[in-house]
């Protein structure tokens, strides 16, 4: 027999009160389980499709000579730089301790060369970096495979006769639509070379309009670009994607800075502060919403702990009289509300996890998931627990503090 | 030097809401030796519970000393006082006032359970007095499962657990018939017999006459004290039990 014994009793004893609580403070915590797990993984979500949005850190050569304009970014002029940026750099960014949060290093070099007697800009791009980047491009024909295959721009391809529309379409129609073969439905390429400066290319694709300066651009292999240009091993910007879910960009580009200290640094900040905003106002939400639930969870035990204290009165009466200390009264009370409030944490975890699973599909696209995390049983079982504690205080200190004599006169 | 001395106690209950007391106890002065029985009877509201409860350490007075063993009760903190009570005192309520939920020989260690001592030792001592009083076979059995005799028993068995030095007793068979009764209060004979220091609260006057001594109580005054001889007179003791 110990002080726990009669706590567990009371515990089998008012199995009905017992249940009461613990799905009382189980529908708390779930709520709570089920709208973090839900914030996280649309956080996840959210992280992952504003990294479709393209690069968010840009490295450029110091300069003071005028910039051509790439994409809303200042990128450095071609030919007057002091300090030329180099593969090198490119390697030297995939070197940077934080080099798993890239998802994609994109390095260029930009010129003007002759397109079919065009003077046009020409991008020299690493095509698997450039594809995951501009995941928006609408491709129509295929992705570039060998070192002579190009991609052109859709005013480009126009100027060089290399596309036509589809009958019954339009070419300048549907501009916004997102739909990856669109493009294809809206014209055809019709012609398979170009000649780019002296050489001849295979168009491998033509990208459909973006309203951006891709359309006046042609886009080939970085190293066939860099030989037509005479700048080998050259570049022009570099291009980094590092918005992964809970990433430091600010530490990265600090990091590149000093990696690459003869460069300019920047983040795209709209962006990043975009991002942030998003998934701080979900996050603000479902802990407003757990807050409030958790607090009614805990006027429920409260009310039942004080009815329960007010119901016990006797019976504390009684073990007071037999000899028992107010923190023997305290630690018995304490011990049924921490069972109690733990079985809650386990039961509100477990029907949390299961309801954000059952919701996940109604809030985001397919593909995300629900995580088993251990933090988060640990955290919903200390939540339930404390929540449990903190609020059967009052009324268990109020128990220990019934004078004996008073709670034995109800004998 | 008495075992149990009373010295000027009174009390005054505030009512709630209201600044004038309600004098319950007035200078009430009494000695109980060690090893005497001694029985408190007197009309409702004449202060039998609250002089109960202030022997049971459990209930300041307004003013006086309580004195067990040498030990000024009331000079104790409130923990120290549990403590007292744990080691000092033993308590037969008038209704029992067993948990229903924990079973004969569970209900008989509950005052052992918050001490330091071994399992094996509780479940002992539980039994050696679940033995005593002729419980030994319904160790198992809830409170609901025994008669009213049985539970008085069981009662009695409680407040022994502890081997206390003082036995208090409020209307121990208040609730019970009268064969019943008698059976409870010839547990509580045996018990002085061995020696236990027994106080009760009675208004049976039958039950009164087994003591040695009967204090008499009336509006929170202790009016005359008769000894046994003179209470079997007066109440016309029932030989029979």
């Amino acid at each position: 027999m110990r002080i726990s014994t009669i706590a567990f009793a009371n515990l089998r004893r008012r199995k009905g009160k017992a249940f009461f609580l613990v799905s009382g403070i189980g529908i708390g915590i779930g709520t709570a389980v089920a709208l973090l797990s839900l914030s996280v993984s649309l956080r996840e979500e959210i992280g992952s499709q504003m990294d479709q949005f393209g690069a968010n850190i840009v490295v450029t050569p110091h300069s003071d000579s005028l910039a051509l304009d790439y994409g809303g970014v200042s990128v450095a002029g071609v030919s007057f730089d002091q300090h030329q940026l180099s593969n090198d750099d490119a390697a030297g960014i995939r070197r940077i301790p934080y080099r798993k949060r890239l998802s994609v290093v994109a390095p260029k070099l930009l010129g003007t060369v002759d397109v079919d007697g065009r003077r046009t800009l020409v991008a020299g791009v690493d095509f698997a970096s450039e594809l995951r980047l501009k995941k928006w491009w609408r491709l129509a024909g295929r992705a570039p495979e060998s070192a002579s295959d190009v991609l052109l721009g859709y005013d480009v391809a126009r100027a060089a006769s290399a596309i036509e529309p589809f009958p019954g379409t339009s070419a300048d129609a549907d501009k916004s639509s997102a739909h990856h073969s669109a493009a294809s439905e809206e014209f055809r390429i019709t012609k398979e070379r170009v000649t780019i400066g002296s050489r001849e290319h295979r168009i491998a694709g033509v990208i459909g309009q973006t309203g951006g300066p891709e359309d006046r651009m042609v886009f080939a292999q970085l190293s066939q670009v860099q030989d037509l240009l005479g700048r080998p091993g050259q570049l022009s910007v570099i291009e980094v994607s590092a918005l992964c879910k809970d990433c430091p960009v600010e530490d990265i580009v600090t990091q590149i800075r000093k990696e690459l200290p003869h460069a300019n640094v920047s983040a795209i900040q709209q962006s990043v502060r975009a991002r942030a905003e998003a998934v701080d106002r979900l996050s603000r939400f479902s802990l407003v919403v757990s807050a409030v639930v958790l607090a009614i969870g805990a006027l429920m035990v409260f009310t039942t702990m004080m009815s329960a204290v007010v119901e016990r009165t006797k019976e504390i009466g009684v073990l007071r009289a037999i000899g028992f200390r107010r923190t023997h009264i305290i630690k018995g009370l304490m011990i049924e509300v921490v069972i109690i409030s733990a079985a809650g944490g386990i039961v509100g975890w477990l029907a949390g996890l299961l309801a954000s699973r059952l919701a996940l599909p109604y809030f985001t696209e397919a593909g995300a998931q629900i995580e088993l995390r251990v933090s988060l049983a640990v955290f919903a079982i200390a939540i339930a627990m404390l929540t449990g504690i903190v609020s059967s205080v009052y009324p268990v200190i109020r128990a220990s503090r019934l004078d004996p004599s008073e709670a034995v006169r109800y004998v | 030097m008495a075992f149990v001395a009373v010295e000027n106690i009174s009390k005054t209950y505030n009512d709630q809401g209201s600044r004038i007391g309600v004098p319950v106890l007035r200078d009430v002065s009494t000695e109980i030796g060690e090893g005497e029985f001694v029985c408190l009877m007197g009309p409702s509201g004449s202060g039998k519970s609250t002089l109960l409860t202030i022997l049971g350490a459990m209930n300041h007075p307004s003013q006086g000393r309580l004195v067990i063993d040498g030990i000024d009760v009331y000079a104790l903190s409130d923990e120290r006082r549990a403590d007292f009570r744990a080691q000092y005192l033993g308590f037969v309520f008038q209704q029992h006032h067993l948990m229903p939920y924990l079973n004969a020989i569970e209900n008989v260690m509950l005052p052992l359970a918050a001490l330091p001592l071994a399992a094996i030792e509780k479940r002992r001592r539980a039994l050696e007095v679940l033995e005593k009083v002729g419980l030994g076979d319904k160790a198992s059995r809830l409170p609901s499962q025994l008669s009213g005799g049985e539970q008085g028993r069981l009662a009695i068995a409680r407040a022994l657990v502890n081997d206390p030095p003082l036995v208090l007793a409020d209307e121990p068979t208040g609730t019970l018939d009268t064969k019943t009764g008698d059976e409870i209060m010839r547990i509580f004979v045996e018990l002085n017999s061995r020696g236990q220091t027994i106080f009760m609260v009675t208004h049976n006057p039958a039950n009164a006459a087994l003591a040695h001594r009967v204090l008499h109580i009336r509006d929170g005054e202790l009016e005359w004290t008769s000894d046994t001889k003179e209470a079997r007179a007066e109440l016309r003791f029932n030989p029979t039990l």
